[in-house]
């Protein structure tokens, strides 16, 4: 795995995309339903990136933006968004049926198992064996056998499922906030977003807020994307529109309900694209447009009140062995009383 | 008597019956989430409702959108993700019920969520297998709910194990003793699994139903019980409370969808005029 050891990663996301993705790459969003990095979706669809790979536990607009623009062809999936009855959102069927796009399935489970093993650096993991009666274990698709596999427990000689562990190119992930390194901090639903962000090579990531290393450095539970991981930081209020992110905004169903009535046929889904993704440069002129269209309001009304978590106390006694007057409580001496007794007890060198 | 109600709201009710005081369930968005809160505002205070998101005692002050939306994220006991539930919760037993809609459903309540006509040349792509399978498979308990789907000899795609071919064939094939789907319930009726054929049967018709309207949608003979249960309807305190967290829920899909066109169509109308 590279490393990324920049201290300041800080770019846009056009210059982000340009630099860390090519055609037929594989890629993972390192969450699903929340939080969603829609803002370097849109800039995916927007560089013309073409024949990638996407595995994605389940989706409500991403994974139906990237297949009505050809950005994808290849789909590793859990489930799909409805909007009413049981049929899956129509980009999906669509592009199903008329095979723009091999679709293997999986389980929420197996799926992210699959990135777990990745992102521990194993081949493989074990599963829930008893899910191998199912068709999602039984019938193969474009990933052939590279997917399930039956293994011995070399413990008691059971047989037992297992996924195979894949580590894809990249990973795109929106934060509630990282500091120029980018050390991404996450909370609220975690779902996939460990491990989907640790098996990727690298990681771009999009935050709501640019913070402080110290505002990181107190509050290191929260940090979920390494810094050596993360090839590039991208600030981005509203980032996830119109997903939520908690303590920030809620999701958009106004937005969402336009979305959904655009979705029917490829002509109304390839207008909402033009309008919101390809005749817009980036998410600060997306969210102008918002509000020239629903109205500051609607936006304002979408933003969180506070409901602040407890503080984890990181203090203890003593912060160094020599306190401000220069004197150790641990060995009852000041520096110059502890060097004079190193000299006394012989273990200074002459050099 | 006297009692007006709609169809969601009676199968909110009667699923809620299903969870009992100080268990623990996995709760999908919908119904289920809406029987959940149901449950512990009655008569199981003491039960812990948990999403595969990866949230433990979550206390929803609405019906998500979602199972990892903001009215979900907020006052929960454990913040975990998404392998610790299947893992350290669901595969050491410590769920009791699952809940789960259902599109296609067999005899032995297998499921499909997958696909209606052959998977290579299919009619429909449902929503996929998400955490059905392994929460059919390693729950204790599966309660089922069906809301358009259907009953049929032969699934088109097996996505989530119910009894498999009946008998012990589901404990034969890994999944722990005793787990597998209790009951089915429908907009007509409620169906349960003989202990020992693990074949459904039907156990109860919602008021006004009868067993000729029930049987209707079921492709076999399906066995009826003898003490067949009417379905006990809500009392006013407990549709106030579905009311007032679910009335989304109450009203149904078809009116929620038309109630939101309203009110885009309204704020799209005012920004304009602006």
């Amino acid at each position: 795995m590279e490393k990324y050891m920049d201290q300041d990663k800080r770019m846009t996301a056009k210059e982000a995309i340009e630099k860390f993705v090519s055609d037929g790459d594989s890629l993972v969003y390192a969450n699903c339903l929340t939080s969603m990095p829609l803002a370097l979706v849109h800039e995916l669809i927007r560089s013309g990136k073409k024949n990638l790979m996407l595995f994605q536990q389940g989706g409500i607009e991403e994974v139906d933006l990237m297949l009505e623009t050809g950005v994808i062809d290849r789909l590793v999936v859990a489930y799909h968004f409805r909007i009413g009855g049981k049929r899956v959102t129509p980009p999906l069927d669509r592009a199903m049926k008329e095979k723009r796009v091999q679709v293997e399935e999986m389980t929420n489970f197996t799926l992210l198992s699959m990135m777990k093993a990745g992102a521990m650096g194993y081949n493989f993991l074990p599963v829930l064996s008893g899910i191998r009666v199912t068709d999602v274990v039984r019938r193969r698709g474009f990933l052939g056998d590279q997917r399930f596999a039956e293994v011995v427990d070399p413990f008691s000689g059971e047989k037992v499922l297992a996924v195979k562990g894949y580590n894809p190119d990249f990973a795109l992930m929106h934060v509630q906030r990282a500091d120029r390194a980018g050390n991404g901090q996450l909370w609220g639903a975690m779902i996939n977003s460990k491990w989907a962000a640790l098996a990727a090579k690298k990681i771009i990531l999009s935050t709501e807020k640019i913070v402080d290393s110290e505002v990181i450095k107190s509050s290191p539970h929260l940090t979920i994307a390494p810094a050596h991981k993360v090839c590039a930081v991208i600030e981005c209020p509203w980032g996830a529109h119109p997903s939520e992110m908690a303590g920030n905004y809620d999701y958009d169903m106004i937005f969402r309900a336009l979305y959904f009535a655009s979705i029917g046929t490829p002509e109304a889904f390839q207008a909402w694209i033009k309008e919101w993704v390809y005749d817009i440069p980036d998410r600060d002129e997306y969210i102008k447009r918002y509000i020239a269209k629903f109205g500051e309001d609607n936006l304002n009304r979408l933003k969180a009140k506070p409901f602040l978590s407890a503080p984890a106390d990181y203090g203890y006694p003593f912060t160094r062995d020599w306190n401000d007057e220069g004197y150790s409580e641990k060995f009852g001496m000041n520096m110059e009383e502890f060097v004079q007794m190193l000299d006394e007890k012989g273990v200074l060198l002459e050099g | 008597m006297g009692i007006k109600y709609t169809l969601d709201e009676l199968i909110v009710f009667r699923a809620s019956k299903e969870i009992n005081d100080g268990e623990m369930v996995v709760i999908g968005q919908g119904i289920p989430m809406a029987a959940g809160v149901l449950a512990r505002s009655t008569h199981a205070p003491n039960s812990v409702i948990i999403t595969e998101a990866g949230i433990v005692g979550l206390e929803p002050f609405k019906v998500p959108l979602h199972i990892a939306d903001t009215s979900c994220t907020q006052g929960y006991s454990y913040g975990c993700d998404m392998i610790d539930i299947f893992t350290s919760v669901v595969n050491h037993g410590y769920v009791d019920v699952a809940f789960l809609g259902v599109g296609q459903i067999d005899r032995y309540g297998n499921m499909n969520s997958s696909y209606i006509g052959d998977p290579d040349n299919f009619e429909m792509r449902m929503m996929g297998a998400g955490g059905a399978p392994e929460f059919a498979g390693y729950a204790k308990r599966n309660v089922l709910t069906m809301r358009g789907g259907q009953f049929v000899e032969k699934l088109d795609y097996l996505t989530s194990p119910g009894y498999i071919e009946g008998g012990n064939s589901r404990y034969e094939a890994g999944m722990p003793e005793g787990s597998g789907p209790s009951v089915l319930i429908t907009t007509k009726g409620v169906f349960r699994f003989r202990p020992d054929t693990k074949e459904m049967y039907v156990a109860g018709a919602h008021p006004g139903v009868s067993v000729e309207e029930i049987r209707a949608d079921i492709p076999w003979d399906i066995p009826v019980s003898d003490n067949l249960e009417i379905t006990e309807l809500p009392d006013e305190k407990e549709l106030s409370i579905i009311r007032t967290f679910a009335p989304e829920i109450s009203m149904g899909r078809k009116l929620q969808i038309e109630t939101l066109v309203t009110r885009v169509m309204r704020i799209l109308t005012e920004a304009a005029e602006r």
